[in-house]
Parts: structure tokens; sequence; C-alpha cells
């Protein structure tokens, strides 16, 4: 059996479950949001990290400690065998995002190289993306960034995880402090940051800025996706999972506002009109980051210097949380009783091939952002289920605050994984699939459309399916290796 | 800017990197205490 390894220190271990929170979804997501909405965006971006990434960053901090074990198992200790299946779908989800999850690092590091080597095309960038995502360069750069992540797992937590995230993290800042400094001495920087902090009271009062402040908090965070339990797994016993806690989610969205203070002042003021801007932040994630930003950069002096500073804060982003994911994958199939240096290369060799597809095909990708992004809030519902199964108060008493010192948490946390977690996932799951009905009118109920509320509906069941029949499996070989 | 972005401006990057300096600086003096313990 291999030795259970642990992060050197707290901050270690804070840089890595940092690292993990802050992805794509911070440089990619929140700037776009932020800026069509503005404060009105922020307000429940900020309510919600306190009423979902909060309690549930606290529930996977508590339960990784107590059973040392990965998401499945843990599952399987604390609710009982019967319900590994409930791990299993969290895992399931956090995997196969991971699968795509690698592709978007192969674009941020294609993009940073071609940058950098000042090739990328400067007149047609709508073009330049389209010729580069239909062709086999995808999945050469998938197949790199899951090799630098595999590299680094297969170093172990403090020789790899903890090594890398010293210096990715410190680096994500530097480069988007850079950002900032040329964004905020632009001409005209002002508008964008008008549009970023004003409040509209349209927008206020808008149901839908309100679930996208939630979605964004549910995504950005990394709370529900097994991601920080995994990485409690090693670490110390007698370190403060509250105080931890709170740093990993402010950490997360101090992070977000430095991309938004780096991103949104150089929209507007690059963009030729107010209007151009306003469409530049509609265009989709990967339009936005692959085609509006190197076009508007285009115009700056040194362009290729900003551009690759872009990619390359993208691309670390990206692949802090991509180790994550894979670790958590390894973790998995060590609580089974396989060695790290087994564990690692199937999990990379699963990922390549499984990653492929939307290597390939974007409308893959986004299919599968689709469905297992908002398969990530049955997660934190599954979490949720987990606690209050266990009995709320005892959770609290017994998994939460037991480290004398640190920040105690009170009955709002009952309150909050009682009701308000469950309430805030099936309002969040009824407005996204009613908006997917809203898209797609005529073929809603179509598993075969990328963005139907049909595909979501049979790629959980045939996942939630497959567990239920592997359960006793699952089962068996936990029971195995725990004797 | 308008001066209801500049407060909220104020209240946000107060309240986000206000509360991350805020729980580091705890984390940064339970760390002190527990090596001043330990000597």
């Amino acid at each position: 059996m291999e030795k259970q390894e642990h992060f050197t220190s707290r901050w270690a271990l804070l840089l890595a479950t940092v690292g993990m929170a802050i992805g794509a979804g911070n440089i990619w997501r929140f700037p776009r949001l932020a800026g069509q909405y503005g404060g009105a965006f922020l307000i429940p971006w900020a309510i919600f990290l306190i009423l979902w990434s909060i309690p549930l960053i606290i529930i996977e901090f508590s339960i990784g400690r107590k059973t040392r074990k990965g998401v499945i198992g843990s599952f399987s200790e604390i609710m009982g065998s019967k319900y590994s299946w409930m791990g299993g779908f969290v895992a399931f989800c956090t995997m196969a995002i991971m699968f795509y999850y690698s592709v978007v690092c192969g674009w941020a590091l294609r993009y940073f190289l071609v940058s950098i080597t000042g090739k990328i095309d400067v007149t047609n960038h709508a073009q330049y993306w389209n010729s580069f995502i239909s062709g086999y360069q995808p999945l050469v750069f998938h197949l790199i960034a899951l090799s630098i992540g595999g590299i680094i797992i297969f170093q172990g937590v403090t020789k790899g995880i903890e090594r890398a995230n010293r210096i990715l993290l410190p680096s994500l800042v530097v480069l988007l402090l850079i950002g900032i400094i040329r964004a905020l001495t632009l001409p005209h920087a002002s508008i964008g940051l008008n549009y970023f902090f004003s409040i509209k009271l349209e927008y206020l009062l808008s149901y839908r800025v309100w679930l996208e402040g939630l979605s964004q908090s549910a995504w950005s965070t990394g709370a529900g996706w097994g991601l920080i339990l995994t990485y409690a797994v090693y670490m110390k016993e007698k370190e403060d999972i509250v105080l931890n806690s709170f740093i990993t989610a402010f950490g997360n969205n101090s992070a977000s506002l430095l991309a938004g203070l780096a991103i949104i002042p150089a929209i507007f003021s690059l963009a030729p009109s107010l209007v151009a801007a306003e469409n530049a932040l509609k265009a989709g994630n990967d339009g936005l980051s692959f085609i509006v930003i190197p076009q508007l950069f285009s115009k700056l002096p040194a362009a290729h210097f900003f551009s690759a500073v872009f990619f390359l804060a993208l691309f670390f982003a990206a692949i802090s949380s991509l180790i994550s994911m894979l670790e958590l994958a390894t973790r998995i199939m060590m609580d089974f009783g396989l060695p790290r240096r087994k564990a690692l290369p199937i999990v990379t060799i699963a990922t390549a091939i499984l990653g492929a597809p939307s290597a390939l095909y974007l409308k893959f990708f986004k299919n599968q952002d689709w469905v297992w992004g908002l398969g990530l809030i049955i997660s934190g519902s599954l979490f949720a289920i987990l606690v209050i199964r266990f009995g709320v108060n005892k959770f609290r008493k017994e998994f939460v605050n037991i480290v004398p010192g640190d920040i105690k948490i009170g009955k709002w946390f009952n309150h909050t994984v009682k009701f308000l977690i469950p309430a805030e996932a099936i309002l969040l799951l009824v407005w996204w699939l009613y908006r997917s009905i809203e898209w797609n009118p005529q073929g809603w109920y179509n598993p075969f459309q990328a963005d139907s509320l049909g595909t979501c509906i049979v790629q959980w069941m045939v996942a939630l399916g497959l567990l239920f029949f592997l359960n006793g499996i699952i089962q068996r070989r936990l029971l195995k290796r725990n004797n | 800017m308008s001066t209801n972005a500049i407060i909220m401006m104020i209240i946000l990057l107060g309240s986000i990197w206000g509360g991350f300096s805020y729980f580091l600086q705890r984390a940064y003096k339970r760390e002190k205490e527990s090596k001043d313990r330990k000597k």
C-alpha cells in the first residue's frame, strides 16, 4: 500500500485549492457576464458565494479530511455502500468535464504559442479560429496539455501538485496584473469600468440576472465537483476547515474581479463602438476569447505580447484546474487499490481517447459542456443530500466545528444545507432546462441536438443506469481494499 | 465613471478583496501561533 502523502503546509494546500477554483470560467465567462449586466450581476454573484459555494466547499473539505478517501469512497463510507453510485455520479460529471477541459487547455496553449511567435493571423480572426478548430491541431494540443497535466500528477502531491501550483498561481496573478495595467491605461477605459460596476435597476430586478449570478457562483468556485474533497484527503489532521474554505472561495472571486478589470475596460476601449463592445460580450466563451479578444488586441502596440499574456493566463488558469480533475480520477482508482503509477496512465489514456471527439468536433464539445456543466448542479445537491441524510447538525458538530481556533460555523449552515441549496439546485435545473426549450422549441426533446433538454436527460440517465449497475462491483472493490 | 459605479466598485472590491485579505491574515496569524507553540 502506498504511503498517504500530505501537503507540506497550509499555504501549499491553499495554493492548490485556489488554483483548482480559478479556471477558464474566471477568465472567459465571468468578464462576459459582468460586462453585460454590470453591478446587477455582481450582487447575486457575491451573495451566492455565501449561499451556495462556501457551504459546499466546507462540506467537501470536512468529508475529505475525515474519510481520507476520494469521492466514491467517501459517499460509500458516510451514506452506506448502497449509495456509492451517488459519489459515482459526482465523479462521472467531473471526469466528463475533464475530458473536454483538456481541449480548452490545448486551445489556450496553441493560441499562446502563435501569439508569441507572431504567427496569429491579424486580418481575419474568425476565419483563423474556424480553420484551427476544424483541423487536427486541437487534438494534438489536447494531448500536449494532457501530457503536461499527467506529468505533474505522476510526481505526486508534494512534488507534483504542490510544486506546479507554487508556479502557476503567482504567475497567473502577475499576468492578470499586467493585463489590468494595460487595460486601465487605455483611452476610454472608464467606459468599461462603468459597464462593469454600475447597477441598472432593470437588471437587478431580473430573475435571469440572479440565476446567472448563481450559475456563475456554482460553476466557478468548483464547489460540489468533488475536487476540494480530493485535495482535502491530503490535508493535515489539525488544519482549519472553515477558514480554508473562506480563503478558497474569496480567492476565486478575487481572481474573477482581476480578470474582469483586465478584460472589460480593454473591450470597451478597443471596440469601434459601444454596440460592437456589447456584441463582443455576447459572443460566447470561445468566441470572446479566441476571436474577439485577439482581434481587439491586434490594435494595441505590442499586440502579440498582450495576446500572449492573455492566453498564457487562460492556460495557467485552466491547467491548474485540469490537474485537480486528473487527481480526482487518480485518487478514486487508488481507493480501488491501484498505485498512483498504475492509476495515472489509465486516467490519462482514457482522457486522451474520450476527449478526442471534443477536440475534433466543436459541436460535441458544446454538447458535453452543456450536459455535464448542468450535471454539476446535481452533483452539488448530492453533497447536500449526503449531509441531510447524515444529519446536518451532527455533521456540523462532528465534521466541521472540530478544530480548536478555527472559525465556528453557526446554525445558518444547517438551514442553508437543508433548504437553500436544494431549492437553488432545483431552480437552476428548471431554469436552464426551460431555457433549452426556448432556444430550441422544435427539437428540445431530441437527444442528438447539442444543447437540447433531451440530450441532458438521456446522458444523465445512461450515467446513472451504469452507476446503479456497477454499484455492487464498486462496493466489493472498496470493501476488498478496506480489508 | 458614474457615482453609482464608483460606489459599487468600492463596495465590491472592498468586500471581496478585503474579505480575502482578512482571511489570509487570519490564517497567517494561526500559522504563526502554531509555530510559536512548537518552539
